[in-house]
């Protein structure tokens, strides 16, 4: 047998190089990080680890989630941006105007863009492009909802396309300066949905070249690229050679191919590595919490227990989310107490609702019923237990908001309510909210603007897209929050919009529906090699277009 | 004719007895893991002698504490403590491995048994069948169990006892078969002993000091193999004080908090060892009575 001990020199060797790389490790870090070169630098492949789940279709219109539209912001583009103070900035289309009655809005598009397939950027491209998303067969979520108003794409001229509504839309910029919305080739859109899902074509920096499954999707350089966003600095974008988009969802091994170079960018930082990473001068951050809903926990008012106004507000008195939160994300994450992210300038936070106070608990669970408790301290009523299903997405809840989870089950079971955790894939996730089999829920929803509110707490809502999913989790079926919700998205007001949403929130959060969090988090980490680096103001994706490698 | 049979039957009993390993010096290995299986077993039948405290007592103040006095292992993500995590955690990954294995040991003789002494075509297909099973890896037969069934406590234990009873089946009939063919069987059987109580009285006693030995060094694999499933999300769910599911759910922040999966990974280790050290002892001498 042969031995598989080292030879004396080698382990010598082998010694010799652990002490100098330790001393290396523990010497002081070599003066500050270096200024942000002032010239890019063409060429180099990045890669890019995501600890999202890896999508099954790369085409945003499809379903609709975030992982689709952290990759698909790399090749597919919109016909409208936002800059860094929320304006609506041009991109795919130059400007346009609302009609008097706000029923049709009329956009002029760029007429020197192709896609990458050869198809010329035109009216009839957007026509299209709304009719797939519309399409019942594309199983559109984020996208059908966003679009929903939109009942005809009139191509006025090559370059000029009208949008018709059956409702004034205050909302119509925002919602079209989302991803999920963007543009893709005429041509390639009428391919197989299996064939577009795989390479979908935009007009974007980068070009699908290549999806091994299960591992990555390689990016290459569209050679032709001449559209970015109004605000884009730079030119002869893009930079990079090509990017390899890496699923990597263990955070550790993330974070470590980080460390050692394998990779360049990390998505979904954990908190620990992000406050361990303040100290290293090889690593940034990059914070970019998503526009649109904050990160809550809905509570279920479509079924019993929570059809009880009381139960609702119980459950949320009884847990303590504050000292989880300080201790599980290290200060990277703030308490929220609106249904809004705190970069939508109209959210309505009400702290006040949510301080704990276990004895108000106790006596409105008592008031609702639930005044007797079994053996194991749960409160029952009619000889039933006090349960809540929580079915937890793991692709979409980071361990740390797991743990706070947890933390929360064993505040409620305190206060008598069993809390269930069932940690699920996403597939199974989206099949336990399709059977209304959960009390409690903590769906992330990102969309740009405050018309977020319809789409989570409109009646409508609960009516499921053609994907199957519904956005309305809680349940909520209040014809006062209905009407508010449609008036605000129709007015064009700035003045009215702002105190209609504003009433829209407070019956939301006066209703108990929600337990607030914080923001839905969006931290990034990456080499300090890495420069020209941005999140898009519209849905906090980062875009590669004019990031480029130092050397 | 009696007297004959009587010392024939004798014969057997004493042979059992010899294998059961009475009277012997322990080695210093040995000794040490004595002591863990006994601090794991006390930990598993009252875990409130060794830690008296709440495992799911959350505590987020107290979170991510390094081993001290206070907290002897540390602290968890939610300020649990994880010294009592650890304890109370034997009793399921102890529960677990002697049920599973115990599921997989009695498979594993029925099956031993039918091909041992049962007639030639059956022998063939219990063999067969137990080679098909054995040519996959344990872990993904429980694997696959799982997906059938559902990740649970329950099915996860049914799992691994399926799992392991292949490995256990071909042990129990190679021994059935020479314990079958040895001289007192014979003369058992010459003597007009009945079938059954052949069986009984003296081939089941005989492999029986075997399946020991098996079953020893089953448990210590047994509980690897529970805290795989559970470390894969298929056992014990969170936040359960479950040593599988503590290394998991600590893996994250191993860059920072190496105490997190330090302890729950040394409580696999520590008993899954000392089980096989036991077992391993038990084998030798047996080997050395014969």
């Amino acid at each position: 047998m042969p031995s598989r001990r080292f030879s004396r020199p080698r382990a010598a060797v082998v010694v010799t190089a652990a002490v100098a790389l330790l001393l290396a490790a523990c010497s002081p870090g070599g003066g500050t990080a270096s200024e942000p070169s002032s010239e890019p630098v063409a060429g180099g492949t990045l890669t890019y680890a995501s600890g999202d789940a890896e999508p099954s279709c790369l085409d945003p219109h499809v379903g609709g989630n975030y992982p689709q539209a952290l990759i698909a912001t790399q090749y597919l583009e919109s016909l409208v941006s936002l800059d860094d103070d929320g304006e609506v900035i041009p991109w795919l289309a130059t400007e346009w105007t609302e009609s008097d009655d706000g029923m049709a809005w009329e956009f002029s598009l760029r007429d020197d863009v192709t896609f990458t397939d050869g198809t010329p950027f035109d009216a009839a491209a957007v026509a299209a492009n709304i009719a797939h998303v519309q399409d019942p067969a594309t199983a559109s979520s984020t996208g059908y909802l966003a679009l929903a108003k939109i009942t005809d794409v009139v191509a006025v001229d090559d370059h000029t396309v009208r949008l018709e509504l059956s409702a004034p839309d205050s909302a119509l910029l925002e919602s079209l300066s989302q991803v999920w919305v963007a543009m893709e080739s005429p041509k390639a859109l009428e391919r197989s949905q299996e064939d577009n899902c795989a390479a979908p074509v935009g007009t974007g920096p980068f070009v699908v070249d290549e999806w091994e499954r299960q591992d990555s999707v390689t990016l290459v350089r569209n050679d032709d690229y001449n559209s970015p966003p109004a605000d884009a600095e730079g030119t002869g974008l893009p930079y990079l050679d090509s990017i390899v988009w890496r699923f990597i969802p263990d955070s550790a091994s993330r974070y470590a191919a980080l460390q050692s170079g394998e990779a360049q960018v990390i998505d979904n930082a954990q908190p620990d590595t992000i406050k361990s990473a303040e100290s290293d001068d090889a690593i940034e951050e990059l914070d970019a919490p998503r526009p649109g809903a904050s990160n809550r926990i809905e509570l279920n008012s479509g079924k019993a227990p929570f059809d009880d106004e009381r139960v609702r507000e119980a459950f949320i008195r009884s847990v303590n989310v504050d000292d989880g939160i300080q201790s599980l994300f290290f200060g990277t994450a703030e308490r929220s107490y609106s249904p809004l992210s705190s970069v939508e300038p109209l959210g309505l936070s009400l702290p006040d609702l949510f301080t704990v106070d276990t004895d108000a608990a106790a006596n409105l669970l008592d008031e609702a019923g639930w005044a007797e408790r079994d053996a194991d301290g749960y409160r029952v009523k009619d000889g039933k237990r006090l349960t809540l299903d929580f079915p937890v997405s793991t692709n979409q809840s980071i361990p740390a908001e797991q743990s706070l989870f947890e933390q929360i089950q064993a505040d409620a079971k305190t206060a008598g309510f069993e809390v269930n955790l069932h940690p699920l894939d996403l597939s199974s996730w989206y099949g336990a909210l399709a059977e209304n089999d959960y009390d409690l829920v903590s769906a992330p929803y990102t969309k740009v603007g405050p018309d977020v509110l319809r789409i989570l707490y409109h009646s409508d809502s609960i009516t499921p897209a053609p994907s199957g999913y519904f956005a309305n989790l809680a349940q909520v079926d209040d014809a006062a929050l209905d009407d508010l919700l449609t008036r605000a998205s129709a007015t064009s007001n700035a003045d009215d919009r702002e105190s209609m949403y504003e009433q829209a929130q407070r019956i939301v959060l006066d209703g108990y529906y929600i337990l607030p969090l914080y923001d839905q988090q969006n931290h990034f980490l990456y080499s300090s090699a890495v420069q020209g680096l941005r999140a898009m103001p519209t849905v906090s994706t980062p875009t590669f277009a004019g990031a480029w490698l130092v050397s | 004719m009696s007297g004959l049979r009587a010392a024939v039957d004798r014969a057997a009993v004493v042979r059992a007895a010899v294998v059961h390993g009475t009277g012997f010096r322990p080695t210093a290995a040995e000794a040490v893991a004595g002591l863990v299986l006994l601090l794991v077993l006390v930990a598993a039948l009252w875990p409130g002698l060794l830690a008296p405290g709440d495992p799911l007592a959350t505590s987020p103040a107290d979170a991510f504490q390094a081993p001290s006095p206070a907290h002897l292992f540390g602290t968890d993500e939610s300020g649990r403590d994880i010294y009592t995590r650890v304890v109370h955690g034997a009793r399921d990954s102890l529960l677990i491995g002697v049920l599973a294995t115990g599921i997989g040991i009695g498979l594993a003789t029925v099956l031993g048994f039918v091909a041992g002494l049962g007639p030639r075509w059956l022998d063939f297909g219990t063999t067969r069948l137990v080679e098909v099973l054995f040519a996959f890896p344990g872990l993904l037969l429980a694997l696959l169990f799982i997906v059938v069934t559902g990740p649970g406590v329950l099915s996860s234990t049914i799992a691994v006892g399926l799992a392991t009873a292949p490995g256990y089946a071909r042990i129990i009939r190679s021994q059935v078969r020479r314990t079958a063919s040895a001289e007192f069987i014979e003369a058992a059987r010459v003597l007009g002993r009945g079938r059954l109580w052949i069986v009984a009285r003296h081939i089941l006693p005989n492999v029986t000091a075997a399946l020991f030995v098996l079953a020893t060094l089953g448990l210590g694999q047994a509980i690897i193999w529970v805290s795989s499933l559970s470390y894969l999300g298929l056992g014990a769910v969170p936040p359960a004080a479950e040593w599988g599911a503590m290394l998991a759910a600590g893996r994250t922040y191993i860059a920072n908090f190496w105490w997190m999966t330090f302890f729950p990974g040394l409580a696999i280790v520590a008993s899954a060892a000392a089980a096989t050290v036991i077992g391993r002892g038990i084998q030798k001498r047996n080997r050395s009575a014969a």
